[in-house]
């Protein structure tokens, strides 16, 4: 990083551990990554690779299993209850489904409101009231609904009073995991569109977790490719698509179907299905999807190496795999 | 193409222009569909037209609520009655109107001419059967054959999704959601249907399984000539394995064509704001375009165009009157004023012109 008094969020050698009845089950796995001030990190990845966890583990909604996560310099993972209570109100999480995370029998207002409340950031009705009404408006929801329950409104809206929500106590970071996955296209571009204008104006940090790679590509400064509890490749949004190193964020790009005549979808760049996270093998954990792999790739852990330009990726072929004409 | 030519080739009233054709498999006229509260009447489908031919594959794309589910439940007459309705319409499945055929009838037609993928494969599997026992079944049914026979062909159906035989005897629970997609697919092909209903078949998968199935569903549509009605959000999607797409809103259809025609020169406003909608791979653009406001409630529809309250070329005729489908050149069809000429909108023209 080239400041480091810009870096807002550092994340050090992260793991998280869950215990099943068939074993341990790694769903982060030793993750490195750091967000600079005013930035947005999109994490990319899979159903079940772990990148939800990043975003509770970040909120100390989960107990890391090890590692560091430095928010502003302080270790998130050993605050106690009442230091985290205080953080809330720099760091923000919106949630995937705007239908099971706004409590049904509170009204739009009182939603919004809450943590205000919690937080005494208001003195008295008539300003709650206010600066709620403000909030509503911020995020383009129309004053009527003040009084409206959730159950009335479409998803584009409760994803708003998501929005609202998590702005009310003037974050300096939010977490988005997959903020835009449940709504229709129509709906999905007016609440990324909203969400870039505030980062602007308020200057927020984001990170962005989501599967789906075009909204990432448009959303994200820099992005990083998540699989099975590892980061595979980082880079900044436009060097990754342009300069694809590893096989799976190859194979992720080939998936996407290309919404256009011209363009026809080229063969699947990888073999079979997610691997189980639970007791992986040391090795590359994409070994035994990828069409390139080699002995080497298996035995021992590969870290993220540097490629020049901000660019790293963990596979031990990267670079030489240009030449294949299969690859890109 | 020019303003004057589409208007000598407006669609006569009562029927769409393509409905003639001779390789006609699946073809349906007017159909309105209702549902029926205790408070309101929701406009499900409101005057669908659609045919697809021997062997096609069809894209029917919209937004939630559009319609699009309604209207592929309504070829099987699987609606629910109440509180459905199939209110008006014809539905023509080989020479046969769906909407007058008996129950027994239906039976016989449902699995086995025309069968259907639904979105989500844990659901559409019964978890207490092994996934070939679901299969054989399916055979059985519609076919007269011995038990053995019924477990070969089930068997030779699951190899043809890329399943091993010695999967047979596995329940549900022990495959991946893309694993059960295979299944259901399967299923869905076991009795070489005429034609196969897939409700959003890939939406519940992730990217790289997506990709996967969608190669399967390819593969199988060439090799074994089955029509496809393909129910789906992602204009993407449409464009890698349909021939045809049919834009939907609000209960109708507002544009269709082969792929080339709409996905190249998009002529409805909507259409053109779906495709403003989706973030594009090729180009970094800092702001989307969305399409303003919501989808109307369809307990209360506008009068005249559904889309002008949404539409930024809108004028007061579009919400005087019901616009017809009118010929955009070729196989192009657009439910849209401006493109009668009825009034003039050089930005609108612009856009279709510049195209994709």
């Amino acid at each position: 990083m080239a400041d480091k008094n810009d870096v807002i969020l550092e994340v050090r050698n992260l793991k998280k551990y869950f215990k099943s009845p068939t074993g341990t089950l790694h769903a982060v796995d030793g993750v490195n990554f750091s967000i600079r001030k005013g930035e947005t990190l999109g994490l990319v990845g899979e159903s079940g690779c772990g990148k939800s966890t990043i975003g509770r583990l970040i909120l100390g909604l989960h107990q890391a299993t090890s590692g560091e996560i430095l928010f502003n310099g302080r270790n998130i993972c050993e605050m106690n209850k009442k230091q985290l209570h205080a953080l809330r109100s720099d760091l923000q999480i919106i949630f995937q489904d705007p239908f099971s995370s706004l409590n049904p029998r509170m009204s739009i207002g009182e939603i919004i409101g809450e943590p205000l409340l919690i937080h005494n950031k208001v003195h008295g009705k008539a300003e709650l009231n206010a600066e709620v009404a403000r909030l509503m408006d911020v995020v383009g929801l129309s004053a009527r609904l003040f009084n409206a329950y959730p159950h009335e409104l479409d998803g584009g809206r409760r994803q708003r009073v998501g929005i609202a929500r998590a702005l009310s106590l003037k974050p300096q970071f939010i977490v988005c995991d997959e903020p835009v996955s449940s709504l229709d296209v129509s709906i999905q571009a007016q609440v990324l569109n909203l969400l870039k204008d505030l980062q602007a104006e308020f200057g927020l940090t984001y990170l962005f977790i989501t599967h789906d790679l075009s909204v990432v590509k448009f959303f994200s400064d820099k992005i990083a490719v998540m699989y099975l509890g590892q980061l595979v490749e980082t880079a900044d949004s436009t060097e990754l698509f342009q300069n694809t190193l590893h096989p799976y964020s190859q194979a992720l790009l080939s998936a996407i179907p290309a919404p256009s005549s011209r363009q026809k979808m080229q063969r699947v760049k990888l073999i079979g299905e997610l691997q189980s996270p639970i007791d992986p093998e040391p090795g590359c954990r994409f070994a035994k999807r990828c069409l390139y792999a080699k002995e080497r790739c298996t035995g021992q852990d590969l870290a993220l190496r540097d490629f020049g330009k901000g660019h790293f990726c963990a596979c031990c072929q990267a670079g030489e795999l240009a030449g294949n004409p299969n690859f890109n | 193409m020019d303003d004057k030519k589409k208007l000598e080739t407006a669609a006569p009233e009562g029927s769409a222009p393509y409905a003639q054709a001779p390789d006609t498999l699946l073809d349906i006229r007017d159909l309105r569909v209702e549902y029926h509260t205790d408070e309101d009447v929701v406009y499900a489908v409101n005057g669908l037209d659609l045919t697809i031919g021997k062997g096609e594959s069809l894209g029917l794309v919209g937004e939630t609520g559009a319609g699009k589910t309604t209207t592929a439940l309504s070829v099987l007459r699987l609606i629910a009655d109440p509180p459905g309705k199939i209110v008006d319409g014809e539905i023509w499945f080989e020479g046969e109107n769906m909407l007058r055929a008996k129950p027994g009838r239906l039976r016989e037609i449902r699995g086995s001419k025309i069968s259907v993928i639904f979105q989500d494969p844990m659901t559409s599997l019964n978890p207490v059967y092994s996934v070939g026992d679901q299969i054989a079944e399916v055979i059985h049914q519609h076919e007269k054959c011995s038990r053995e026979e019924g477990r070969k062909k089930a068997g030779d159906m699951l190899e043809m999704v890329g399943i091993p035989r010695a999967r047979y005897d596995e329940y549900p629970h022990q495959f991946s959601g893309g694993m059960k997609q295979r299944v259901v697919i399967a299923m869905s092909i076991a009795c070489s249907p005429e034609l196969i209903l897939a409700d959003e078949p890939t939406t519940a998968l992730d990217v790289t399984i997506q990709a996967q199935v969608l190669e399967l569903m390819s593969e199988l549509k060439e090799k074994l000539r089955t029509s496809l009605l393909l129910i789906t959000h992602d204009l993407g999607v449409v464009a890698q394995v349909c021939d045809r797409v049919a834009i939907m809103y609000a209960g109708e259809i507002v544009e269709s064509g082969t792929i080339a025609e709409v996905f190249d020169h998009p002529h409805h406003p909507y259409t053109i704001g779906l495709f403003g909608s989706i973030p594009s791979l090729d180009e970094t653009a800092e702001k989307l375009k969305p399409i303003r406001g919501q989808m109307p409630d369809p307990t209360v529809l506008p009068e005249g165009c559904a889309f002008a309250p949404r539409c930024p070329y809108a004028v007061e005729t579009c919400r005087a009157q019901r616009v017809e489908m009118t010929s955009a050149g070729g196989t192009h069809l657009v439910r849209c004023l401006a493109h009668q000429g009825v009034f003039q909108a050089p930005e609108l023209m612009e856009e279709v012109r510049h195209g994709r």
